[in-house]
């Protein structure tokens, strides 16, 4: 996995007789117009994960759904941890009760510590998470600090009961599910914490794939054994339950109108689309029209997917929506959406014109060309070269392990995508992985604090892959942390302006994923810049002349500046 | 495949000694009554009590016929035309025998002397003749166009024939521009595209200025959605053939999935001058159109579509185009309106679930 341009030694010139870096080397490829890939693939010690979905002949539809990763800071040292959520065993047939055998350490969820040499040590034991539950078949994860205290929870999404960790302050978790009331049940996929009520507390939104279960799977794909598209199953409503800042959290889907609606949700994210100042959702359907719930002000949510043109593609079709990110790509200040979905669909992207109208800009972007073939998980729009323009990275495989049997056009594992964004059209570029694999989960962060985003994909059945940004690119950068005061102390909703660029401040999107919630800021060859943050409480805090290529943290200020 | 007609006819025994006559008349009435073995036996010894007796061979064959049992109709069905060539009713029935049992060409000549086009069509292609055997079928076609039997054997001896032509073409000119063409085409037809590709640039390098090739190369592109191959390969033929719409068109479509909505305009303008009211010809106009920021040409378009398509996706589609941008421009009944008719049409015909 690691690079070819990863170490190289020049020892010819006598002015070169050292080790070069990879960095180093990219810098003056770049000199010479070379490109060379952003990321180097890497597999960092102690990282020794491997996902396990036990495929089965049954082609129970969870084999291929999994799994979630998560970049976040459990223990406040400042190093982005990772955890992994692992799947279960399948039997063939699976009986009753549904046992995953997740009480087996293979099983287990895995929490990884990075330590300060950029290596990572499993504390999934000393955490108090080894235990994933053996009703449960693992699916996603979710961050965020629910209760306020300053360490980040762990909510995990499963084909059965999921569970919320919450994070003890020194280095253990505790399982507070029964206490919090929020199990869920049924098939959930993409979970995400945020504040609908701007209360202060976060909120958890929970997507629900279908109705389904082991003993209702059926086989499909005629002559071949395939796993069965959405249709052959009835849809079910989301989940959301609103913090009651005790600790518990209280199922409000039927009063916030979230039930009205029936699904296929596969991925959430989140944003204040329409500038109201309350956050909105997006949920990824597969295979139907995809759902916008603006929010109301009251509790209550309408759906205004269709109405807004966030449902459909410009021809009116339905597609097979999985991994969501709703971030701005254009710099127009406004908070667009990114759909991925299967071969023969294109990812939707819908840009956010303002006035509550989106329009359909797939093909103006370039993404017909670059993912009509393409199966698309995992997404995040980031700015991976830090020039001022989030990038598109997508973590891709087909959801049909035998695809290439029914259709030889299209593959099953697939090289991950990296775009770059170049004045709102983006151009592929190479990733760096040169091996086509089973992506499914990808969260995204800077891992090693050196101001390049970074990404961890996950792998169905496999180990998952690090990719480390060595962009040789000079640019500057800023990232930026939130402190809520008034507002919740992720800050969680916040929008975050940097030299016009504009970020919301979440740890949801992706597929099944949690991201890092520093929010990071490509600079060009800016050496200051003005930051604005507007607080869910409303409150707008400017910061002018910030030093570029730092680890900013601003903390909201217990008096409003401004509304 | 018998006409009903022929298995009612009951022939006179008009120049009959008397025990023959009696004895085709008694197989008659065991006939009629269902008795079928019966009626066989009275017409065997009709045909031993007068051996001259065409009409008593012909009634033997006939209810062997009826019977099924074809090898045993030939016989006297072909001793009946030998006493009378012209006897009503014989070559239909001897060529439907010795069509059953496979004596295709020998069939085709009686149905020849019936005029019964459609069987005599039929059993040409079943002589592994389509060429000479379409001209009878398509005549057949026009007179009766909903028998699903001569639509199948039409369809069947053309494909045959384009089976004969392309074996010949493949064993004679191995090498030739056709040959790859012809090759390229197969492997498209099995989504191979690795090969398909490989034979049509085979073809090019034959015969860089045959037609049709840079068209087809594209369209494999166009499947597996490289869209930038395709639209190179579709501009050389639109360059090649200035007067085909299709190439125009498929160059349009190629330009619009890449974004290039300005070209693809161009494109299939260019497409619907040559062939004016294609529906999606006008469907992608309208899209290329609005794609470009300009509403007022993507409805003008899309109003073409409706105008000549009802109740099918594309209409579907142009009405919910239509609602996009009778939305935008504050036209929130006549959007409504449209977003009406598009969720009609999909109720009608729900969309697929992608697998």
């Amino acid at each position: 996995m690691f690079h070819p341009l990863a170490s190289v030694t020049l020892s010819k010139d006598p002015r070169m007789t050292r080790s070069i870096t990879r960095r180093e080397l990219l810098q003056r490829l770049a000199a010479l117009g070379i490109t060379a890939p952003i990321f180097d693939v890497n597999h960092p010690q102690g990282l020794d994960f491997t996902h396990l979905n036990s495929p089965t002949p049954k082609k129970y539809l969870i084999e291929t759904m999994g799994g979630g990763v998560a970049l976040f800071d459990y223990n406040n040292d400042g190093l982005l941890d990772i955890f992994l959520v692992n799947s279960g065993h399948l039997s063939n047939p699976q009986p009753l009760p549904e046992d995953f055998d997740r009480h087996e350490a293979r099983y287990w969820n895995r929490l990884y510590r990075q330590n300060p040499d950029g290596s990572f040590t499993d504390v999934t034991q000393q955490a108090g998470l080894a235990n994933a539950g053996d009703g449960n078949y693992g699916m996603g994860v979710a961050i965020g600090d629910y209760d306020n205290d300053g360490f980040q929870d762990i909510y995990v999404t499963s084909y059965g009961r999921n569970v919320l960790y919450h994070n003890n302050g020194d280095g253990t978790f505790t399982d507070v599910t029964a206490k919090a009331g929020v199990a869920a049940g049924g098939w959930s996929c993409s979970a995400g914490f945020f504040d609908f009520d701007n209360d202060g507390h976060l909120d958890l939104f929970v997507t629900r794939y279908m109705v389904w279960d082991t003993q209702h799977s059926k086989v499909c794909g005629g002559e071949w054994d395939t796993y069965c598209p959405p249709g052959e199953f009835p849809a079910i409503s989301s989940i959301l339950y609103h913090n009651r800042g005790d600790g518990t959290f209280e199922d409000v889907s039927v009063p916030s109108g979230i039930a009205a609606q029936k699904g296929k949700g596969l991925g959430v994210s989140f944003a204040d689309y329409d500038g109201d100042g309350f956050t909105d959702i997006f949920v990824a359907n597969d295979g139907m029209r995809q759902f916008l719930y603006h929010n109301n002000h009251n509790g209550t949510f309408s759906e205004v997917g269709l109405e807004s043109g966030a449902a459909l593609t410009a021809d009116g079709k339905p597609i097979s929506g999985m991994g969501t990110v709703f971030q701005d790509y254009d710099n127009d200040g406004r908070p667009d959406i990114l759909v991925t979905v299967l071969p023969r669909e294109i990812y939707a992207l819908f840009h956010n014109d303002g006035d509550g109208l989106f329009s359909y800009r797939s093909l103006q972007t370039g993404l017909g060309e670059l993912t009509a073939a393409s199966a698309g998980w995992g997404v995040g729009l980031e700015d991976f070269d830090n020039d001022g323009w989030k990038d598109m990275f997508v973590a891709q495989a087909h959801v049909l392990d035998n695809v290439e049997e029914i259709d030889h056009m299209l593959h099953y594992k697939q090289i991950p995508l990296l775009a770059l964004n170049r004045d709102g059209r983006f151009v592929r570029a190479d990733c760096g992985v040169t091996q086509a694999v089973a992506g499914r989960g990808a969260a995204f962060g800077d891992i090693n604090n050196d101001g390049r985003m970074d990404v961890v994909m996950t792998v169905l059945g496999g180990q998952p892959m690090v990719l480390l940004n060595d962009d040789g690119a000079p640019n500057r950068w800023l990232s930026v942390a939130l402190r809520g005061t008034r507002s919740n102390r992720d800050g969680l909703g916040a929008r975050v302006r940097v030299n016009g660029q504009i970020r919301f401040c979440t740890s949801s999107g992706s597929y099944l994923s949690a991201n890092d919630k520093r929010l990071h800021f490509g600079l060009g060859q800016a050496d200051t810049a003005k930051v604005e943050v507007l607080w869910p409480s409303g409150t707008l805090q400017t910061l002018e002349n910030v030093r570029a290529g730092q680890f900013l943290t601003v903390t909201e200020p217990e008096k409003p500046e401004k509304s | 495949m018998l006409p009903a007609a022929l298995l009612l006819l009951s022939l006179a025994p008009q120049t009959a000694s008397s025990a023959a006559a009696q004895h085709v008349h008694a197989g008659i009435e065991a006939d009629q009554q269902g008795h079928i073995d019966q009626a066989i036996a009275e017409f065997k010894e009709a045909t031993e009590e007068d051996p001259k007796l065409a009409s008593a061979f012909l009634d033997l064959g006939q209810a062997y016929v009826e019977k099924h049992d074809y090898a045993s109709a030939i016989p006297p069905l072909k001793r009946a035309l030998e006493l009378d060539p012209s006897i009503r009713g014989g070559h239909e029935l001897l060529g439907y025998s010795l069509l059953a049992q496979g004596y295709a060409d020998e069939a085709a000549s009686h149905f020849e002397k019936a005029h019964d086009t459609a069987a005599l069509g039929i059993s040409l292609v079943e002589a592994g003749r389509p060429a000479d055997a379409i001209p009878y079928l398509k005549e057949a076609v026009s007179k009766n166009p909903d028998d699903p039997d001569l639509l199948y054997y039409l369809g069947r001896a053309a494909g045959l024939l384009s089976r004969q032509a392309f074996d010949a073409l493949e064993s004679r000119f191995p090498d030739s521009a056709r040959a790859h063409q012809m090759m390229a085409q197969n492997y498209a037809v099995l989504r191979d595209e690795p090969n398909a590709e490989k034979e049509y640039k085979a073809a090019l390098q034959a015969k860089p200025d045959i037609l049709d090739v840079h068209m087809e190369l594209g369209q494999v592109y166009a499947r597996a959605q490289q869209w930038d191959k395709a639209e190179g390969e579709f501009r050389i033929e639109a360059q090649m053939q200035p007067g085909n719409a299709e190439a125009f068109y498929r160059l349009g479509d190629a330009l619009l999935q890449q974004g290039k909505v300005k070209d693809a305009r161009v494109a299939l303008e260019r497409s619907d001058k040559l062939r004016p009211n294609m529906p999606q010809t006008l469907y992608n106009l309208g899209k290329a159109a609005s794609l470009d920021n300009d509403p007022a040409s993507a409805e003008k378009y899309w109003l073409r579509v409706l105008a000549v398509e009802k109740g099918t996706p594309l209409a579907a589609q142009s009405h919910f185009g239509l609602a996009t941008i009778y939305r935008r421009e504050g036209k929130q009944a006549e959007a409504a309106r449209q977003m009406q008719e598009y969720e009609k049409l999909q109720i009608e015909r729900p969309s697929e679930a992608n697998p």
